[in-house]
């Protein structure tokens, strides 16, 4: 089986000669550099490179903003671009670039040529309707918005989803990337930062709206946020996600329990990224505590978030030797495993559109 | 309904406006600021921190909350100096050296605000020495440290190896939190608490404070 052919089968519940083994997300700049001091070739410190280096599966991500050249940037992390309804009417003619442009006509080549080699996985990323208005607020301000401007939230995310749907239509009749995932964050270690009755008015109608055409293209939908997503998984999953990451340990999240509640869904992530640094006897145990789930379900064991700077080159080395290993204990052979929502149903999605 | 519960009910529901009018008609109808301050407002503070505690309200409901507080207190302060009101403590905050998050920082600093404690906010990625300086100058007996990342959160140590080189680590109880932090690393590090999250920060702050 190749990338492409294992990601699928896994995520529709069949059979597959071993789980994948991916990282989705890039390296942290400081475990990169330490890395360098410990032998790794200079022109192997990027994302690609090192997913070679390290004979991984290779995951690579596009990804696309609204926002263009011409929009302000924000004064410093955390604060926004715009504070009302007259700022938002300023920015528009700076938003919303052409879909048709978004993407060079090499890159569409590149991911041509990668994707027929067979040993590359592409997704596709773009803010979510979270992670969006914060950008355009500022971290705090957003988190006023859903009281003091209720209505331009709305307003917000229905011009998003409308170029968010032309801008999938664009982008994956050109490639049929191997899944996607909204940039979301809306969670921290103590569950999400907002209500459900928040995320029923101002996120879910547009989530339906659009993971409703990306499905139509046969891709899966993975919901990207940090924290505790014990709550949010429901959630998601009503709005028709397929799978979320990282499922972050240190937030207490439990996948066996999401497995047991929505055993549709895939998640990537899990492994606990604290325990790296111990060597490999940790690094053993916490595959041993992940593989129950990966064999029940769709779980595609990976780092909960990018590989922490106390984490050697060599214990790095350890984890995908580890990695392999468990692997190898997945195929899917014996047990009876769900197929995600985009694989379920009519069985148009798979084949519908794209390439 | 007293006024009391009015002031309280409107800060909940983060009706600022309702709660400067209400909190100014309560004092021209001359009651003490002080029972102003406990009666209504602190108890609306700690009705909102139980209710984050317990998954009832999220952090736009704190928020507004706290912004309701902060508005009613604008109309309060001149009436509590005058009376010679003191708060029942002070607490200096910060997000370590090395971190830019301040959204969880914020709200531990609304919830203790809303206990009636006095915070002295010294930002992010702020250096030990800051937080040091900042203890000497307010006589804050308490420190209250957060950190998001796995990277910044030796910082929280950092500080406390500062007050103890300062010699003035055994004149505040020094209080950690985020979300890679744990009670070990508190133990660790020789933290005088780690807390979960604001409420409990709140409430563990107040309890150092009067005992």
């Amino acid at each position: 089986m190749n990338a492409h052919e294992r990601f699928a089968a896994y995520l529709a519940g069949k059979p597959v000669d071993r789980a994948p083994v991916i990282e989705w997300a890039p390296w942290w700049h400081l475990t990169v550099q330490r890395w360098l001091g410990e032998g790794l070739p200079h022109e192997m410190a990027n994302t690609e490179a090192l997913q070679g280096y390290f004979g991984l599966d290779k995951c690579l991500q596009t990804s696309v903003v609204c926002r263009t050249a011409k929009t302000p940037h924000a004064a410093e992390y955390g604060s926004g671009i715009m504070k009302d309804e007259a700022d938002y009417e300023a920015l528009l003619p700076t938003l919303f670039p052409d879909p048709e442009r978004l993407l060079s006509d090499g890159h569409f080549d590149w991911l041509k040529q990668t994707h027929e080699r067979g040993d590359t996985l592409h997704f596709f990323t773009v803010e979510g309707f979270f992670w969006y208005p914060r950008e355009m607020f500022g971290i705090e301000d957003h988190l006023y918005s859903f009281y003091d401007h209720p209505e331009l939230l709305k307003r917000m995310a229905e011009d998003y989803t409308e170029w968010l749907i032309k801008v999938f239509h664009t982008v994956f009749s050109r490639h049929r990337f191997d899944f996607m995932s909204f940039a979301e964050d809306m969670s921290y270690n103590n569950g999400p930062m907002i209500s459900k009755a928040l995320f029923d008015e101002f996120l879910a109608p547009y989530y339906k709206r659009v993971i409703e055409v990306i499905h139509t293209y046969g891709i899966p939908v993975f919901i990207d946020s940090d924290g505790d997503i014990t709550e949010a998984v429901d959630w998601y999953a009503e709005v028709g996600a397929d799978g979320m990451f990282p499922l972050e340990r240190q937030a207490g999240v439990d996948v066996s329990t999401y497995l047991d509640k929505q055993p549709s869904m895939a998640f990537i992530g899990h492994f606990d990224k604290m325990c790296m640094k111990f060597g490999e006897e940790a690094m053993r145990w916490e595959f041993e505590r992940l593989l129950h789930s990966m064999r029940r379900g769709k779980l595609i064991a990976s780092c909960d978030h990018q590989t922490p700077p106390d984490v050697s080159i060599d214990n790095y080395r350890i984890y995908v030797k580890l990695f392999y290993e468990y692997a190898a204990k997945v195929t899917h052979a014996d047990e009876t495993v769900l197929p995600c929502p985009v694989f379920s149903g009519d069985g148009q999605a798979c084949n519908s559109k794209g390439d | 309904m007293s006024i009391f519960q009015e002031i309280s009910e409107k800060l909940q529901k983060g009706r600022a406006k309702d709660v400067s009018a209400l909190v100014e008609q309560a004092l021209n109808d001359g009651i003490a600021p002080q029972d102003i301050l406990n009666e209504a407002m602190v108890v609306g503070m700690n009705a909102i921190g139980e209710k984050f505690r317990t998954g009832e309200i999220y952090v736009p409901e704190v928020l507004i909350a706290a912004r309701a507080m902060n508005a009613g207190l604008k109309v309060l302060k001149p009436a509590l100096t005058s009376a010679g009101v003191e708060p029942i403590g002070k607490a200096v905050i910060c997000t370590v050296k090395g971190d830019m998050h301040d959204i969880g920082k914020n709200l531990v600093k609304m919830m203790i605000e809303g206990k009636g404690i006095e915070c002295i906010d010294l930002g992010v990625n702020v250096e030990p020495s800051a937080v040091v300086n900042a203890v000497k100058e307010s006589g804050a007996t308490v420190v209250c440290l957060s950190a998001l990342l796995t990277t910044t959160m030796n910082g929280q140590k950092d500080v406390i190896d500062a007050l103890i080189e300062a010699g003035i680590r055994d004149s505040v109880k020094v209080m950690i939190g985020g979300a890679p932090v744990t009670q070990s690393f508190a133990d660790e590090i020789g933290a005088d608490a780690y807390t979960m999250d604001a409420a409990s920060a709140a409430e563990v702050a107040r309890s150092f404070m009067l005992n």
